[in-house]
């Protein structure tokens, strides 16, 4: 059996990043990665943001995931009859202690409690759009730097856009070095005055913006931006790093998507996105694809008896066009993004989320096995 | 049971990839061909419900599509201008305002203003009159975000309300939050598929829906679910030839895993589950809403 474009990147990439939309199977796919990577002698982490506690009770962590890495235990691989040649460890974003975290670390210590209970802080750290993809990002920077893992495979939170993603240090990177966030800071982090010299100097935009935001809400802003401006060099620092950890040659994204319609023009937006922002797309994923029923079921179908044979065939005929559907989309996958080694995992009978499952898929992922 | 017909909003949620947008399609359609001027909104997506239907893709303009059913995708920059429009009303005022670049950094910055803005717009048409006094559109169908999206989409009225100091940003969060969760207006519809982990978001996004937004849930559609067709008498005769057996089990498998989610949903949700089953067409578009609507028309009507 010939051995997939993510054989290579196991073996060789440092860190993987699992992309694609909501309910494609990235978790799964990540985790089968990372499982793979520390059986074959690779000391790995894969790091989940979905609090799916089935994959935790899966990997044999029956407290579950929290945010600090906790060793898979040996007994958790018995039932595949294998022993793992490097440890393999598992944990689960918590976007908020990871905002506070990095606070703490970036911010100077008479700043701290401030940001930390400022109401937009708050909300920028909790539930709201934006704040999850960059922190998964920041946290994976963090691992990285630390070096204590050969790989790294990050599951990535499911984007409502694409670009969100791409796009979350790019952000605040702009922000900060943007020429008009630093004439708005200078003037004040001089004066010490943030809140007065918006107002003062932009007169008319900012009265007008006021009318639009209420004036109460640009001065509590104004004093969250003095609040975080103290953090700038630290932010900046750590953005700038983010990105090149994206378009280091060491890190690799693995695009997931199932053949269903929907999904894959996502996927292939992604693509586009990807190789815009000069990264390695290092393999395609198609999750639960349906295999054609082999035409020797036919012929045994038609032995039944009429009835039977009736609801046999029927049933074979669905799963044809299942297979057909499935086929049809992973062509046009290819031919919208060409030259990206496609790999196939089958739609197993049911939704199994245990070892066993995380195996089989990374035997599919690695090419041991493969669909017709 | 009350149909959809008797509320104006109807929210369509679920986990990634279980069907949403073809529910509101089919939902949109149904309630248009009842005879309701129907907007059916995609949030920052693809267009997928217009691509079904079969009609050119609507845009961030309301378009109409066909009798009684417009579609519009909500988007965040032409959502900003409008309502930027709407409050500063003059449109040199808001070149002035919002194509300034230091406030556009800053209105970046400003966190949930996005959601607030096309929120805002969503409910904006809902409250929307005809120059007779009727309602523009008497139903706005939501083909909201996935789960975790979904939420703080739809909370974001309540976090502005809690967060934002008075003034206008904070008026028009209680606005938008009033009408979320007036059980007369606003009605969500949680799909999943029949398998384990869409359900289970289906009844964490029923828990924060209630918990977070205060929004009920009125009803679930399980989609793709496989119906019944091989009893165990035809699974024990088939033991002799094992690769149809293989078959035929999966399939009785998939249906006793549809059979099961349904009743789980029901027994959590304390709402009515609707059954679409998993339709094999080659090619999914404007047959397939069609079909899919059928399943649905009680849903739509309230009678069962």
């Amino acid at each position: 059996m010939s051995k997939t474009a993510l054989a290579p990147a196991l073996a060789g990439k440092r860190v993987l990043i699992c992309v694609g939309s909501g309910g494609v199977g990235k978790t799964t796919a990540a985790a089968s990665l990372a499982l793979r990577a520390a059986a074959d002698g690779r000391k790995s982490l894969v790091c989940t943001i979905d609090p799916a506690k089935r994959l935790a009770n899966s990997l044999g962590l029956s407290g579950g995931l929290g945010n600090t890495e906790t060793r898979v235990p040996a007994t958790a691989l018995e039932p595949l009859g294998i022993q793992s040649r490097a440890p393999l460890y598992a944990m689960m974003l918590d976007m908020k202690q990871t905002w506070d975290d990095l606070i703490t670390r970036v911010a100077p210590p008479d700043q701290r409690e401030r940001i930390l209970s400022n109401r937009f802080y708050q909300s920028l750290s909790t539930a709201l759009a934006g704040s999850q993809e960059y922190i998964s990002m920041e946290k994976l920077w963090e691992l990285r730097r630390r070096g204590e893992y050969e790989l790294i495979v990050l599951d990535t939170p499911p984007t409502a856009h694409a670009l969100d993603f791409l796009d979350a240090p790019n952000r605040v990177l702009d922000f900060l070095d943007n020429e008009a966030a630093k004439w708005l800071l200078s003037p004040a982090l001089k004066a010490g005055k943030f809140g007065m010299s918006l107002f003062n100097r932009s007169g008319y935009v900012m009265r007008a913006l006021a009318k639009f935001t209420g004036t109460e809400m640009l001065q509590e802003l104004s004093n969250f931006m003095l609040a975080i401006s103290s953090m700038n060099e630290g932010f900046r620092e750590r953005a700038r790093g983010v990105r090149q950890l994206l378009e280091d040659p060491s890190t690799g994204f693995v695009l997931v998507t199932s053949p269903h319609p929907e999904r894959m023009d996502e996927a292939i937006h992604f693509h586009t996105l990807l190789k815009q922002h000069r990264m390695e797309v290092v393999s395609l994923v198609v999750n639960r694809v349906h295999p054609m029923p082999p035409e020797a079921l036919w012929e045994d179908a038609a032995t039944l008896t009429p009835t039977r044979r009736a609801k046999v065939e029927e049933t074979l005929r669905e799963l044809q066009v299942l297979a057909e559907q499935d086929r049809t989309g992973v062509e046009q996958l290819q031919a919208a993004c060409p030259g990206v080694p496609i790999v196939q995992v089958p739609r197993f009978e049911l939704d199994v989320h245990d070892i066993t499952a995380l195996w089989r898929t990374g035997r599919y992922l690695l090419g041991d096995e493969a669909l017709e | 049971m009350a149909g959809l017909l008797d509320k104006r909003l109807w929210i369509v949620s679920g986990k990634g990839g279980v069907g949403k947008s073809t529910v509101a399609a089919a939902l949109a359609l149904a309630s248009a061909r009842a005879g309701r001027r129907t907007l059916v909104c995609e949030v920052n997506a693809q267009e997928r419900v217009s691509r079904f239907l079969e009609r050119p893709a609507a845009g961030p303009e309301v378009t109409l599509l066909e009798e009684n059913l417009w579609a519009v995708d909500v988007r965040p920059q032409e959502a900003m201008r409008e309502y930027g429009l709407m409050v500063l009303r003059f449109e040199t005022l808001y070149k002035t305002v919002f194509e300034n670049r230091l406030v556009r950094y800053f209105l970046r910055f400003i966190p949930s203003l996005q959601e607030l803005v096309l929120l805002g717009k969503i409910m904006f048409h809902l409250q929307e009159k005809l120059p007779d006094g009727r309602w523009r559109f008497d139903t706005i169908v939501m083909d909201a975000p996935a789960t975790g999206h979904a939420i703080s989409f739809l909370s974001v009225p309540q976090v502005l309300v809690q967060t934002v100091p008075p003034g206008p940003m904070s008026r028009e969060a209680q606005k938008m939050r009033d009408l979320l969760v007036d059980p007369a207006v606003t009605a969500a519809v949680l799909v999943a598929l029949p398998e384990e982990m869409p359900v289970n978001e289906a009844l964490e996004l029923h828990a924060a829906l209630r918990d977070k937004v205060n929004i009920r849930t009125h009803a679930a559609v399980l989609n793709q679910s496989f119906p019944e067709r091989f009893t165990e008498a035809d699974l024990e005769a088939l033991l002799g030839h094992p690769e149809l057996h293989h078959a035929a089990k999966a399939h009785h498998d998939r249906a006793a895993q549809a059979v099961l989610a349904g009743t789980k949903l029901e027994r959590n949700l304390h709402a009515p589950v609707f059954t679409v089953p998993r339709l094999f067409t080659p090619e999914f578009g404007r047959d397939a809403i069609e079909q899919v609507m059928g399943h649905l028309e009680p849903l739509v009507t309230g009678e069962l």
